[in-house]
């Protein structure tokens, strides 16, 4: 590929790009805004967790984290306007730490008796902590 | 010439090409496209990296939730909020950065380069605090967990008065925190090499390395670091914030 034709792929250049730049140039509004929105979220999820709600706390937790990850990787990380095979590359990833993830935690459910008969037949020592002041 | 050999004609010579051009690229925009794939391979790899302990993290609360609601009593979430604060903003800085080198603001790229530094900075002096506080508890891995009464949690000890550093022993504890500083301790020493990383690349933008063809290292190494963010996005209220 020529680079004619290269630069011309990119025809979502903001009117600010260089004459010949490589790769998509972010409004710096647009960085801004995205920061104001991580901001907000981390003030979102700061509240949520404040709130008992049992299991759904991890969920809220993870579910805002996640949408958190995205905007960083689809704004920040420029995804929105990369070439699709990096943005399989992510979704490749995560489909796997989602597998290993799940897999092993229904994996390990399997045998928690055992782990807990074994841990009642032999309790963890303990032993005597120094307080800290008398060090 | 008297040998007879024609001389090369001016046309065969080869093409001037960019002195950033690597010789095994046809142009700087293949280079680049290049550059990003391998780096994108790369933070694919990271998060299978991470995700051996964000497993473990699953598996320990999966099947010990008490653990885990006490332990979050030793977390301060104002400083890993503050810490989130702090790496929010290096991640501006960072994308930042990558729009000065494309619009060739020199100033402007040194500046972000250093605020993105300094923000990492920031991040370990906070994290410092942090391990020393735990260390010098007693809060520390696995066998060696021994936090005196005297040293537990005030948020602690308000809400179950009764408890006793012994029964946190009992509990396992100490593989509570075994996850936590392997967690955020990885996670830390990403932001050192990031650290590394920036120093590296404010060498090369004083130097006057980077145009708006070639600033594919600029662009990594903040992909890198939004992946750093990203990583701890989920660390912080993992730990600090789900009881």
């Amino acid at each position: 590929m020529t680079e004619a034709t290269a630069d011309h792929a990119h025809h979502d250049h903001h009117d600010e790009a260089l004459p010949g730049t490589i790769g998509h140039v972010s409004h710096w509004q647009t960085l801004v805004k995205v920061l104001v929105t991580l901001l907000a979220l981390t003030v979102i999820t700061v509240l949520v967790a404040q709130v008992d709600l049992g299991r759904l706390n991890v969920v809220g937790a993870i579910g805002i984290a996640c949408v958190k990850a995205s905007i960083v990787a689809m704004w920040f990380m420029h995804l929105r306007y990369d070439k699709r095979f990096n943005f399989w590359i992510l979704v490749g990833s995560i489909a796997f730490v989602a597998w290993m993830v799940g897999y092993i935690l229904f994996d390990s459910a399997l045998y928690q008796d055992n782990i807990r008969e074994y841990r009642e037949a032999h309790p963890l020592p303990t032993r005597p902590a120094t307080p800290s002041g008398d060090h | 010439m008297s040998t007879g050999v024609a001389e090369p004609e001016k046309s065969q010579a080869l093409p001037e090409r960019p002195k950033e051009l690597a010789m095994h690229f046809d142009s700087l925009h293949q280079q680049y496209n290049a550059g990003k794939l391998g780096v994108w391979l790369f933070l694919g790899q990271e998060l299978l990296f991470f995700c051996g302990l964000f497993t473990a993290y699953a598996v320990y609360r999966g099947n010990h939730q008490e653990m885990f609601h006490y332990a979050h009593y030793f977390l301060d979430w104002k400083l890993g909020g503050l810490n989130t604060v702090v790496l929010l903003t290096s991640s501006l800085t960072a994308a930042w950065s990558v729009r000065a080198a494309q619009l060739e603001q020199r100033k402007t790229l040194i500046a972000t380069l250093v605020i993105t530094f300094l923000c990492a900075a920031a991040f370990m002096v906070v994290k410092y605090i942090e391990y020393s506080h735990k260390i010098h508890i007693g809060a520390v891995w696995s066998s060696h967990f021994a936090v005196a009464d005297a040293d537990l949690p005030a948020a602690l000890t308000e809400r179950y008065p009764d408890i006793k550093g012994e029964d946190l022993q009992r509990m396992g504890m100490g593989t509570f925190f075994a996850i936590y500083f392997c967690m955020t301790g990885l996670h830390g020493i990403h932001v050192l090499v990031g650290m590394g990383l920036y120093i590296w690349l404010i060498i090369r933008a004083v130097r006057g390395d980077f145009n708006r063809k070639y600033y594919g290292a600029v662009d990594f190494v903040a992909l890198y670091w939004h992946i750093v963010d990203i990583i701890w996005i989920f660390l912080f209220p993992l730990l600090y914030l789900i009881g």
